[in-house]
């Protein structure tokens, strides 16, 4: 790639990362969500793989190689969220607090079942799509990876 | 409107059918996401009305419906899981046979069989004789 | 309540975890089995609760029903995820056993497990198309399991051809939406009546072309048979004795249940489709010989075999097409895992399934051929009387020949003289209660490629499920009062 796309990139990561929190903060209010959010972000990530090739994108940002976990965690939150109510005897996605209870807020943003389910599914998009993206950056060895892997699990 | 969206719904779907029949793997995943959108354009034209934003509908004048809005969310998702699973398995076709054309999967799966079958051959042959054998 | 939030949620979860770990090490794959054991239970409680003829309801969010999704569990449902939960079970069981060879096995299964179960319990069009998808792309990663590259041709064939038919059934569901404008089952079957017969049929065909293809009728088999010819047997269990009940549940609740009008119209075609199935699948499992391929073309003429029954309708086709999907994805599942397996009794486990594949008794499958014969003469239909018995007929000859190019032929080479001396050298090992390869080896004097018997912990699963074949043969009265439980509730639609 050419110096301009590198230096594209490097430049639009940081604004990216910008507009897709606000994309899924102010989600509750006005257009956006999770999802939309999620896929700004790796919408930017896949910039830094074009641009850097993946072995130089994840070394600059060793982060990334924690998407399949982070999909993984973020499904995990927005099931809870969904099914938290349930312990309580109530129904699975139930709005949690209920309408006109205390609601704690953080400046603008009222932490609700909602706004974590959201926050999960954000995790959970962003995590496999940076996932999807690093395996078609750089398709696994299969073969001597998978025997190394026989050994250690032995 | 409806019949705008059907129309074009129709377009869709044959476009991507016609890439799924072509020979180029990518073409193919290309085909079915096609396939997928009509599938989400007929689902929203499924539910087209017109109105308030259904968020609280307190005024006189009848909320849209939000239904189609949350299904077809859910479609264009599941089409982007699929999307995903396709574009990893082509990946790993590429990888394994160095092609990225159905031809040349059928012909590796062909090939394949043969040998499976010639392999069979020999020693279901050992054993008729052998029965025969046992007979007399 | 409880029961049921756990049946979806417990294996959803777990199944998510052990995406993160090294689903070949052993621990992990009991954890799989774990997960599904306790989704199972729940199932089996859920089941005690709603049969014969009551039904549990969820609406998530606690909305009022129609505005939020609605989960329901009802004696069809409920039939079908226990049934489809134990073919899992049984199959994860036997790989775990068997030593599984990927990372994300167990995950997978468990994550199909929670597909299946979501849309036999779901109450809600759209969300039943969402599980329904989570169950069809697990499948289809599980498809491209194993060592063999050449799955990965057939694995790519079976994600496209069944996709068309996913988003075929998203279109349908939209078109349902449209006219009816509802999403819940029970408002969908209570609006059909009114709906414009064109778009009505229109839709009903559509769905059949859907589930069709799931469930690989006549015309749309041509995926099937590559599938199941390269997988590994518990994947090959796992896709016909549980994901193919997909196909068979779709038919009977959108049919049955929520389009019994077009059902009716169209009875001739799906008899005469189910016939086509039924003669096609059962030549062309005679002509082949590869076990998993015939097994295979095996799958397509009994899946005709529940078209014909619920083409006959009325309460007793429908319990017959009910009872007869059951026994089919029991007796094969049992057919695919010991298939592949060698030493004492899997032969008696295989034979087991191959009869009730025929429909002979004492085994189970004698069940669902008698009951389509029942039917066959309350119609007072020649043609599906003839029918049944060519096609039991060829079931017999391709089960069999089957039988004997596996397990008498294998030890006539094996023992070098007889039968008998092959199965005593396989009962000293089952005796002595290890694996002994060497041993198995030693028995086949000259025939080096001949397996060695199959561990004993994998056998009994075969053997196990056998049994329960041949109980429910001798003690069929649980089954059949089951099966037409099930068929109440599509009977006069969905209640």
């Amino acid at each position: 790639m050419t110096i301009l796309t590198e230096a594209v990139a490097r430049l639009l990561l940081a604004p990216s990362l910008m507009v897709a929190a606000a994309i899924l903060i102010k989600g509750y209010v006005d257009v956006g969500d999770g999802f939309a959010a999620a896929v700004v972000v790796s919408l930017a990530i896949a910039l830094q793989y074009l641009a850097f090739g993946a072995r130089r994108a994840e070394q600059e940002l060793p982060v990334l190689r924690f998407a399949p976990q982070t999909a993984i965690v973020g499904l995990l939150v927005a099931l809870s969220s969904g099914f938290f109510a349930v312990i309580s005897g109530g129904a699975p996605f139930t709005h949690e607090p209920s309408v006109g209870a205390r609601v704690v807020r953080i400046g603008r943003l009222e932490l609700m079942t909602a706004v974590s389910f959201d926050f999960g599914i954000f995790l959970l998009i962003a995590g496999a799509l940076v996932a999807l993206i690093h395996h078609l950056a750089e398709p696994p060895e299969l073969e001597p990876d998978l025997e190394e892997d026989a050994e250690a699990a032995r | 409107m409806t019949l705008v969206f059907a129309l074009a719904a129709a377009t869709i779907f044959g476009f991507g059918a016609y890439l799924v029949l072509t020979n180029d793997l990518v073409r193919v995943v290309a085909g079915m996401v096609l396939i997928s959108q009509s599938a989400v354009l007929v689902v929203i034209a499924s539910g087209l009305t017109r109105g308030a934003a259904p968020i609280l509908p307190t005024g006189d004048e009848r909320p849209s419906d939000a239904l189609v809005q949350a299904m077809a969310l859910t479609a264009i998702v599941i089409g982007l899981a699929v999307t995903a699973l396709l574009l990893a398995i082509v990946a790993r076709v590429r990888a394994t046979l160095h092609s990225l054309e159905v031809r040349e999967l059928a012909r590796d799966e062909a090939e394949h069989t043969a040998e499976i079958e010639q392999s069979q051959e020999p020693q279901l042959e050992e054993l008729d004789r052998d029965e025969a054998e046992d007979e007399q | 309540m409880t029961a049921l939030v756990l049946a979806l949620v417990l294996p959803w979860a777990v199944g998510a975890l052990l995406l993160l770990a090294d689903g070949r090490r052993r621990r992990w794959g009991w954890t799989a089995v774990a997960a599904v054991a306790a989704n199972l239970a729940a199932l089996v409680v859920l089941a005690v609760k709603v049969l014969p003829d009551g039904h549990e309801t969820v609406v998530t969010g606690g909305w009022e029903g129609g505005i939020g999704i609605v989960v329901r569990a009802d004696a069809l449902g409920v039939t079908f995820a226990l049934l489809s939960s134990f073919v899992v079970l049984a199959a994860l069981v036997h790989e775990v056993l068997d030593g599984v060879r990927s990372r994300t096995f167990p995950a997978l299964v468990v994550l199909l497990c929670t597909g299946l179960t979501g849309l036999f319990l779901t109450g809600d069009v759209f969300n039943f198309y969402v599980f329904f998808e989570l169950a069809m792309i697990s499948a289809y990663v599980l498809t491209a399991y194993g060592d063999d590259r050449h799955q990965l041709g057939a694995a790519l064939i079976f994600a496209v051809v069944n996709l068309v038919g996913s988003f075929l059934f998203l279109i349908a569901v939209a078109a349902m939406y449209h006219v009816t404008g509802t999403l819940s089952m029970e408002q969908v079957a209570e609006r059909m009546a009114g709906v414009e017969p064109n778009a009505a049929i229109l839709i009903a065909v559509t769905f059949f072309v859907a589930f069709g293809t799931k469930l690989g009728l006549f015309p749309f088999h041509f995926w099937l048979p590559a599938v199941y010819a390269g997988t590994r047997p518990a994947v090959a269990a796992i896709l016909s004795g549980a994901l193919a009940n997909i196909g068979a549940y779709g038919l009977l609740r959108f049919g049955a249940g929520l389009l019994p009008e077009e059902l009716e119209l169209g009875s001739t075609v799906l008899i005469v489709i189910g016939s086509a199935s039924v003669i096609y699948g059962a030549l062309l499992a005679v002509s082949r010989r590869d076990p998993a391929e015939m097994l295979a073309y095996s799958s397509i003429g009994q899946a005709g075999y529940v078209l014909v029954a619920l083409g006959l309708g009325g309460p007793v086709g429908l319990a017959a097409a009910v009872l007869y999907a059951i026994l089919n994805a029991l007796s094969k599942a049992l057919l695919f895992l010991s298939g592949a397996l060698r030493g004492a009794l899997v032969a008696g486990a295989f034979a087991v399934g191959a009869l009730s594949l025929a429909g002979m008794p004492p085994a189970a499958g004698f069940l669902g051929k008698l009951a389509l014969f029942h039917t066959g003469v309350e119609e007072g239909s020649v043609a599906l009387i003839v029918l049944l018995f060519c096609g039991g007929a060829l079931a017999f000859v391709y089960a069999f020949q089957l039988y004997q190019h596996e397990f008498w032929r294998g030890s006539r080479v094996k023992a070098g003289t007889g039968l008998e001396e092959a199965a005593a050298a396989s009962a000293k090992e089952l005796a002595a209660g290890r694996e002994l390869p060497i041993a198995g080896g030693a028995a086949g004097s000259d025939v080096a490629a001949e397996p060695a018997a199959s561990p004993v912990a994998v056998r009994a699963v075969s053997v196990v499920l056998a049994l329960i074949v041949l109980a429910l043969g001798l003690w069929p009265e649980p089954l059949l009062s089951l099966s037409s439980d099930a068929a109440a509730v599509l009977h006069g639609g969905a209640r």
